[in-house]
């Protein structure tokens, strides 16, 4: 039983065409990394599943529904909560504000508060240094405080599947460890299903799982990420020579 | 090739632009000659008025992509201008005491009026422009409308030389359309010509580009305040011109109702074509002219002023809205007017997608 | 002392005035981007509610009659929902239009607004009696102030205060303030983008209605150009309080009152006439220095 699945998806900016007829499903538990050099598409295709860019053709299923031009909103309620590139905190709110943005959704008014409690301790639990700076604003944090505060941000919405944007983009080695490793329990401890972008490989031979490599808006390769690692099509597709 | 060649080729490959513009200006002319009706006739000088006004404001905006409201204050300056140089000395001695001596004796003819009315408003136009473009578009935008209503306000309050909110008369009224034409078809050549020199392809490379403009070492500000210079002058001799055509002056003949229409012409004929621009007054004049008659009943019931009633503005906002929700390019686009054979319809210098 | 006073109150109510008009402004801008050239025949529409359509010069007044606990909140819903309505008719077309199309949508709106008033209203201005309980003066250390000049301080303070915990507090307010910043990113977080606008064009339009109350009992006409003046004021006090910063907004529209006001006092008789161009070239100067406004927004970057 898939829980995400994309079929002939494509993507357009004007008259340029950023994906191209692309179909994967995920299933419910999976982790997911989509490689690929720059320009493969891959966060087109994030933003299409996030409902941000509409696809020029295709079609998106989440969870049973069809999320085909959905307006994000919608998207996020059915329960995907998607971290885009560049990780776009509220720089003015702090960052328990941003953590609470997206709990709206859940509660009306009166409930709003106390879940949001709640959601908080555990955000804070897996990242104690959010609860350190609870009340700072967030634009002053850190590039690696900031990639956990989107983290917990998403997660704050209770999702079925978090999508994440290149997450060791401009941290250092250490510190994408680290986030990676609590992404990694964080999936053990609530089920989540997580689908990755990364511009490298790297990242998903060591952590495992399956892996697609993306290229020119294209589906190269889809198969399990440490077996990819090994093959010599792989380095072939990824640097593009060969027959490309 | 030389810079000095390549632009003669841009002038002939781009110049059946204005002289189709031209020949429909003056189609229009001799309809309205032969028909020898004087009704008609004042329709289509307001017409050439109005063009001049969007061509006017066609030189900043549609060059910059700054949106400005407060061009009507350059056709007031210009306006004022012809009130007081060719109003009779006598008249101006009642309705306007407070002017300089040499200013009260002149008395000059429609067309040095109407130039010195350019060149009054070119020279403002540089002192607000020096300020106004530095801000970036919104800002900017805002800061135009801010100068239309400072010009507005100390035009309706200096007693001694605008006669306050009340009219100016006495002005030389001129009823022969033909110095209205001339003047059209000159404004339309002074836009084509700007648009196709070095500024006005920088300020609109800078207009689509604005970082690679910049970085290729455009000063945006500068070329901004010659196409704000330029297009002030077109205003303030068409706002001189406009009053020869009623005759008086007060500060709001040149205030939000005339903004609104020029606007809205130059919005639904395409804001960054020159084609747009022209037949953007054409085609509203048109459904002004029909709602008028819709209004007075039967009879062409024409004065140059608004009629009450308010349907014609309600109208010409709804058409207006409705352009800008489905074609916001306007009804031109980016493209203008050329012969069928022509190479290439695009204007010069290959300006991008507005919007 | 008595003087001092007077001009301390004139400069603070007038700037009331300009501070609600630049909160009502800003509103919109922070939520999208929308320079919104409507808002000043919004104001004028809400006097006009009060009164039966006639192109008559003497108004019949209608709703205008209602006991004041009633006509209070009557004109606010009125302008919440006349600003809702150009939201649902006209600007939700313009969601993914440059923030330049929008604004002169809004221009051309306001222009329909303008001239459907002048149709039913014909354009003399109208007297009316509006609250006429409120321009019965009160001493404050010793200066005789109107009354309707403490009420306006006291009920934008009031509406500030009430504003900024909404904004704080409330789930609905960090929404908004959330969407300000970032709209896209809201939405991917769950907001509801149409319930964050109408909210900020509701709140908008009540902001526009309080004016129309104040101004209406102040200046005892009705007039269908009555809110030109406050909203290019309140447009500039949000250029000069950096677009988009509501805080910003609000400071910069009480600088403005004082500076009328001070103006007022300071220049010559003749001169006095002058004061708002003398107002708009002292803006002007503040931004040959300050092109960005004195008070930049973090974060909230105009895109253009």
């Amino acid at each position: 039983m898939s829980l995400l699945s994309l079929s002939n998806l494509t993507i357009r900016y004007g008259r340029l065409t950023a994906v191209r007829n692309v179909a994967f499903t995920l299933a419910e538990g999976e982790i997911l990394f989509i490689t690929g050099p720059n320009g493969a598409g891959k966060s087109s295709l994030l933003r299409a599943i996030a409902g941000v860019t509409p696809p020029a053709g295709g079609r998106i299923d989440f969870a049973d529904h069809d999320i085909t031009g959905r307006a994000p909103e919608d998207i996020a309620r059915l329960g995907v909560s998607m971290v885009p590139e560049g990780r776009e905190v509220f720089g003015s709110l702090t960052i328990e504000e941003n953590l609470t943005v997206g709990t709206g959704m859940h509660a009306g008014e009166h409930g709003w508060r106390g879940r949001a409690a709640d959601a908080l301790e555990e955000i804070y639990a897996t990242f104690p240094i959010l609860k350190e700076r609870r009340h700072t604003q967030a634009g002053l944090l850190s590039g690696g405080q900031q990639q956990m505060l989107v983290i917990g941000r998403a997660l704050m919405t209770n999702p079925r599947l978090i999508a994440i944007d290149e997450p060791s983009l401009g941290l250092a080695p250490n510190i994408t460890d680290q986030v990676y490793e609590r992404l990694i329990a964080l999936r053990a401890h609530r089920k989540l299903t997580l689908l990755i972008v990364e511009q490298s490989s790297t990242r998903a031979m060591m952590v495992g799982g399956r892996m697609i490599l993306m290229r020119g808006g294209e589906v190269l390769l889809d198969g399990d990420a440490r077996a990819m690692g090994q093959s010599e099509a792989m380095q072939a597709a990824y640097f593009g020579y060969g027959d490309h | 090739m030389a810079p000095r060649t390549q632009r003669r080729s841009v002038a002939l490959r781009t110049i059946s632009t204005p002289l189709i513009l031209a020949a429909l200006l003056v189609a229009f002319a001799l309809v309205a000659w032969a028909s020898g009706s004087r009704p008609f006739n004042q329709t289509v000088i307001d017409i050439f008025l109005q063009v001049i006004f969007v061509v006017g404001l066609y030189v900043f905006v549609g060059n910059s992509g700054v949106i400005s409201f407060g061009h009507i204050a350059f056709a007031c300056l210009g306006g004022y201008v012809a009130a007081w140089t060719t109003i009779k000395p006598m008249m101006k001695g009642i309705s306007m005491p407070g002017l300089p001596d040499w200013l009260m004796q002149l008395e000059i003819p429609f067309w040095a009026a109407a130039l010195a009315g350019g060149a009054f408003a070119a020279f403002w136009a540089l002192v607000f422009g020096a300020v106004l473009m530095r801000l970036s578009g919104i800002a900017a935008s805002i800061a135009t409308f801010a100068m239309l209503a400072m010009v507005n306000s100390i035009y309706s309050n200096w007693e001694s030389v605008t006669a306050a909110t009340s009219s100016v008369v006495g002005i030389p009224i001129l009823r022969v359309l033909w110095p209205y034409l001339v003047a059209a078809i000159l404004a339309v050549f002074a836009a084509w010509a700007y648009s196709i020199s070095r500024h006005g392809l920088a300020l609109r490379a800078a207009r689509d580009e604005p970082t690679a403009a910049a970085a290729s070492g455009i000063d945006i500000p500068r070329a901004r305040l010659i196409a704000f210079v330029i297009s002030g002058a077109i205003m303030g001799a068409g706002g001189a011109l406009y009053a020869h055509s009623i005759g008086l002056v007060t500060p709001d003949t040149y205030y939000l109702g005339l903004t609104f229409t020029t606007l809205s012409m130059l919005v639904v004929g395409g804001m960054s074509s020159l084609s747009g621009a022209v037949l953007g007054v054409l085609i509203l004049s048109s459904l002004i002219q029909a709602l008028r008659w819709l209004e007075a009943g039967i009879d062409i019931g024409t004065t140059t002023f608004a009629l009450p009633g308010g349907v014609q503005e309600i109208a010409l906002g709804v058409v207006m809205i409705a352009i800008l929700m489905f074609r916001p390019a306007g009804i031109m686009g980016n493209k203008e007017l050329t012969w069928p054979t022509g190479r290439g319809n695009d204007k010069p210098g290959e300006p991008g997608e507005t919007n | 002392m008595g003087s001092v006073m007077q001009v301390v109150f004139d400069a603070a109510s007038l700037g009331s005035l300009y501070a609600l008009g630049a909160l009502g402004i800003a509103l919109i801008f922070g939520v999208m981007r929308l320079v919104n050239f409507a808002h000043g025949d919004v104001i004028a529409a809400c006097v006009f509610v009060l009164l039966w359509p006639s192109v008559d010069a003497v108004a019949i007044v209608f709703a205008g009659n209602l006991p004041w606990f009633l006509l209070v909140p009557f004109v606010l819903a009125m302008g919440a929902a006349l600003s809702v309505a150009s939201e649902v008719v006209v600007f939700r077309r313009f969601r993914n239009a440059n923030p330049a199309t929008m604004m002169i949508a809004s221009f051309a709106l306001g222009f329909v607004i303008r001239y459907f008033l002048l149709m039913l209203y014909s354009s003399r201005p109208k007297s009316i009696s509006l609250l006429p309980t409120l321009s019965q003066p009160v001493e404050i250390m010793g200066a005789r102030i109107p009354l309707l000049q403490v009420i306006t301080i006291v009920v934008t303070i009031g509406v500030l205060f009430g504003l900024t915990s909404f904004l704080r507090r409330t789930r609905f307010g960090l929404e908004m303030r959330a969407a300000a910043e970032n709209f896209t990113m809201a939405r991917v977080l769950g907001v509801r983008a149409n319930r964050v606008i109408m909210g900020a064009f509701a709140l908008s339009g009540a902001l526009a209605a309080a004016i129309a109350l104040i101004l209406g009992s102040q200046t005892g006409t009705a007039n269908i150009v009555m809110g030109a003046n406050v909203m290019l004021m309140a447009f500039i006090a949000t250029v000069i309080g950096g677009m988009g910063s509501l805080a910003g907004a609000v400071i910069a529209g009480f600088l403005l009152g004082a500076i009328a006001v001070v103006m007022q006092v300071i220049l010559p008789p003749d001169a006095r006439a002058f004061r708002d161009a003398f107002v708009y070239g002292a803006v002007i100067l503040v931004l040959i220095f300050r092109p960005q406004g004195l008070l930049t927004a973090r974060g909230t970057k105009e895109r253009v």
